[in-house]
């Protein structure tokens, strides 16, 4: 590499803040970057392993970067060596980094995951699927049952799925429950408590009434969609993507499209980019909606949640009449959609949405109006604007804590550039300010789609053909009505090489330990709810074990009776 | 239109037969526990809808209890993953006779898009083998397809389980015919 | 303070939501996909739905003399990619959702082809409706090895036809 860097830094960089870290980057790493290069918003750095961590210890306080995702692959069969590929994103800019660290069999890599905190899971996950070491940290297993074979690493190619099922056969484990001790009493949340619907489990370390600590023990959801991804064809992909989540289906299968597309470089007609903002918009009200339910379900207020799901129903109509289905649209592939919103469906979507909208501002007026609601949402389970900031968290959570971060606006993507929209942000930090967000979120949204239903161009819905690469790297993002959800993808002829998925409850979890401190009890179950966790998305890569540790399990009706209050 | 595999009478009086004695001794209506085996959601909101005032459930007296034990209906979700299954015998188990359930989703009943991962088992199918092995009798499944299931499709499932409905798919093979 | 209690005037305009099914149709717009159905006329058993079935809900294989399309409605996830794909346009996406039972077997539609057998080894290798189909669809004559010659002995007649070309071997 020439030590005259301007010039290139001048063509690569988008704006000052972009100069600012490339320059730093080559000034303490000049013989360490390999290479540099930019396609759109993505600036591409190819950096030895050992000069990594000096890289980031020189810019992760002084830019405001944030950690997007870390994407480890086995690339031994084309190039000799593993991958780690970490993605940040620079807001201000919309610009994404992304460091690409070749990783030779049996070398370590600094951990970062001091420096940026959220990279802990990713690091971890790395060494559960692929078998990367890294130095500096503790090494735990993450993902993997307890008695998961040692050596026997998922991801990595050399090994199919046949030979995973053979070496590996589930046994029933039963844990055995031990009485607690000291004067901290662990109390479990989960799995199969009625109020969270979905397997995972929290130790709350309380003392009295306070909670003093907490634990997430997750990733019982793990199915191996990674792995699976890699036997199927680009096409199959995004209905495998909709099932990661049930809920947010629709935004994982439009990041991973829009990765391919990226990598591609396909053009994509207008009208898909409408229709897909469309039907994201959709999903959005309706996950609003839903957790809107489950969150006065869980402060008592059970009339609410029964009239928030009365007016979801809409919602879901009109989702099967713009998509063919409820839930799981299904409508999403490379290149396009394959249905259309006719003309005689825009009427009815504009009904609805006056509906929806009047019935939708009675329903909070008077919620926010029960004595109880209020008083319990205010002041509990407040988590810091530094905290979130480190952390890199996403979504509604880091909205109401005063950071204004939004992928519709930041890297923006589909239609939204078309549109006029506000991003609603509230400082105080607590489950109110969250509650808020969500509630102007479902307004705005209401907006977006009249606006893009009155603005709809004509035109194909679907590229006319495109052809597959390998080995280009794609990065899609799309805001989720949880955060922001980031694909990373790796092309191969028929189907993607490598693609990871990185959900926002992946990030946002991290952080329930900072929100549940000094909580009351019963406040935990919705500060963790308030995070909309959303486990299926996080719990996609890898299975965990459950963790050791003695346990004292209290009836769970015990700590519902305290939840519900007057219920 | 040929028939083959299409259940004999005797075989499907017998099985009326099982199913009036298995619901002679149900003096109430029916109680669900919802079981997600490691599901992605969509069939769980889903149930949680059934609850709600569109569908209502509870018009037919069916609650959703909280614990397995109180339970006659099991509704599982999910294809089972490894991870689970530890937890999902026990919930089983710990069902009083006769113990029902009914297999939701395209997971449930066939391990859905997951069928052939090393994560998970496949759906309940699957899972039947190691319940039998562990011991653990169940009494009536019922298979509902879908992805994600309507809520009409699972109160036809119940009702197709408490024998007030008969179900109407049918084993067909055809030949493929000259145009 | 008083508020909340709107919502009473709420339900009560609201009525009751509830749709009485199954004493009533359901609510099910016209463009909800539910179980597909295969046309056993139209269909010629070229096999393209199976290749993008992402669950591998339709399947079709060799079974004895015959080749079989299979359906299995417990793992369909009713995406509409096979009746999105399918050349001859056999498969419609109906709107049936009331597929319980506890009968697993009830759960197949099987469709049953004639086959082609290769005039080397005697295998089955594709059927008679996909080599009338073929033929139609192109208007010089096909060769003749194409339609009755399966794909494995096939490479072996090419490699023969090249090797006797290249060393002067003699091949068939």
């Amino acid at each position: 590499m020439s030590h005259d860097y301007s010039k290139l830094i001048d063509e690569l960089s988008r704006g000052h803040r972009s100069r600012a870290i490339l320059s730093k980057i080559l000034e303490v790493c000049g013989d360490s970057v390999l290479d540099l290069s930019r396609r759109n918003i993505v600036i591409k750095i190819v950096i030895k392993a050992n000069c990594l961590r000096t890289a980031l210890e020189n810019i992760y306080k002084e830019h405001d970067l944030y950690l997007r995702t870390i994407a480890a692959s086995d690339e031994r069969s084309r190039e000799g060596l593993f991958k780690l590929y970490y993605v940040f994103g620079i807001d201000s800019e919309g610009t994404n980094l992304v460091f690409e660290v070749p990783v030779a069999e049996g070398v370590k890599v600094d951990t970062i995951s001091d420096l940026f905190r959220a990279s802990d899971w990713y690091e971890l996950e790395a060494h559960d699927l692929l078998g990367i070491e890294f130095n500096g940290r503790q090494m735990s297993r993450l993902v993997l049952p307890e008695d998961w074979p040692e050596n026997l690493y998922p991801l990595r190619k050399e090994v199919s799925v046949e030979e995973l099922k053979k070496m590996y056969q589930p046994q029933l484990i039963s844990r055995v429950s031990e009485l607690g001790v000291e004067e901290v009493v662990r109390i479990p949340v989960g799995p199969y408590h009625p109020a969270l619907h979905e397997p995972e489990y929290f130790e709350l370390y309380v003392r009295g009434e306070k909670v003093v600590d907490a634990r997430y023990v997750g990733f019982m959801v793990h199915r191996g969609i990674e792995k699976l991804a890699e036997s199927m064809k680009y096409d199959q992909v995004p209905f495998l993507a909709e099932r990661i989540c049930g809920i947010c289906g629709f935004v994982h299968s439009t990041s991973y499209v829009q990765a391919v597309e990226d990598a591609l470089g396909i053009e994509v007609p207008e009208r898909a980019h409408f229709i897909r903002s469309i039907v994201l918009e959709v999903e959005r009200i309706h996950s609003h909606l839903l957790w809107l339910g489950v969150a006065l379900h869980l402060l008592g207020y059970d009339t609410g949640f029964m009239h928030a799901w009365r007016i979801r129903e809409k919602v879901m109509v009109l989702a099967e009449l713009l998509t063919g289905s409820r839930k799981t649209y299904g409508i999403d592939l490379v290149g396009g959609v394959k249905k259309d919103i006719d003309k005689d469906k825009i009427p009815r979507i504009k009904e609805t949405l006056n509906v929806l909208r009047k019935e939708f501002k009675e329903l909070v007026d008077v919620a926010m109006s029960v004595p109880q609601v209020k008083a319990r949402l205010t002041g509990t389970g407040v988590l810091p604007r530094g905290e979130a900031r480190a952390y890199s968290l996403v979504g509604p959570t880091v909205r109401g804590s005063g950071l204004a971060r939004d992928v519709r606006k930041d890297y923006t993507y589909a239609a939204y550039h078309y549109v006029s929209f506000k991003v609603p942000v509230y400082t105080e930090g607590d489950n109110l300010a969250r509650t808020l967000v969500r509630v102007d979120e479902v307004f705005e949204s209401i907006s977006i789609i009249e606006q893009l239903v009155d603005m709809m161009p004509g035109g194909p819905i679907k590229a006319e053909r495109w052809e597959p690469q390998p080995m280009r790297l794609g990065i899609g993002a799309v805001e989720a009505p949880r955060g922001e959800v980031v694909h990373v993808v790796l092309t191969d002829l028929y189907g993607p090489y490598r693609w990871r998925v990185r959900a926002p409850t992946y990030q946002n979890l991290q952080a329930v330990p900072i929100m549940l401190k000094g909580v009351d009890l019963a406040d935990a179950p919705l500060t963790i709810a308030s995070i909309d966790p959303c486990f299926s998305c996080t719990d996609r890569a890898v299975i965990i074990n459950l963790g050791s540790g003695s346990v004292k399990t209290l009836p769970i009706e015990v700590i519902s009776r305290r939840v519900r209050g007057n219920g | 239109m040929s028939d083959g595999g299409k259940p004999d009478l005797t075989m499907s009086e017998f099985v009326l037969n099982k199913l009036e004695e298995v619901f002679t001794k149900l003096k109430r209506s029916v109680w669900l526990f919802h079981l997600n085996t490691g599901s992605c959601n969509g069939c769980d909101i889903e149930v949680l809808d059934v609850l709600t005032p569109y569908f209502d459930v509870e018009r037919f007296g069916i609650k959703l209890v909280g614990s397995p034990r109180h339970a006659d209906l099991i509704l599982l979700t999910g294809p089972v993953t490894i991870k689970t299954i530890g937890k999902v015998v026990r919930a089983i188990k710990a069902m009083p006779r006769p113990r029902l359930v009914l297999a939701l989703g395209s997971c449930g009943v066939g391990g859905g898009i997951w069928f052939n991962t090393y994560a998970t088992l496949g759906g309940y199918p699957q899972l039947e083998k190691i319940l039998k092995d562990a011991g653990v009798e169940v009494d009536r499944v019922v298979y509902v397809p879908g992805c994600p299931v309507r809520p009409e499709a699972i109160i036809y499932g119940v009702a197709v389980l408490l024998g007030l409905l008969q179900p109407k798919s049918k084993h067909r093979r055809v030949s493929a015919v000259e145009g | 303070m008083v508020k909340f209690l709107k919502m009473l005037s709420i339900s009560v305009r609201e009525g009751t939501a509830t749709r009485k099914y199954p004493f009533e149709s359901p609510l099910v717009t016209p463009e909800f996909r539910g179980k597909i159905e295969i046309d056993p006329v139209k269909c010629v058993g070229c096999g393209a739905c199976t290749r993008i079935c992402p669950p591998k809900a339709l399947t079709i294989g060799n079974e004895g003399d015959e080749i079989v399309l299979k359906y299995f409605e417990g793992r369909c996830i009713f995406c509409g990619m096979c009746a999105y794909v399918c050349p001859q346009k056999a498969i419609t996406v109906s709107k049936e959702f009331e597929l319980a039972t506890w009968e697993l077997g009830d759960l197949y539609d099987e469709i049953v082809h004639t086959t082609v057998k290769c005039r080397i080894c005697g295998k089955p290798f594709t059927t008679v409706k996909f080599v009338k189909e073929v033929e139609k669809r192109i208007d010089n004559k096909v060769p003749e090895d194409l339609l009755t010659v399966c794909p494995e002995c096939r490479k072996k007649l090419t490699a023969r036809k090249i090797g006797s070309k290249v060393v002067g071997v003699s091949g068939e």
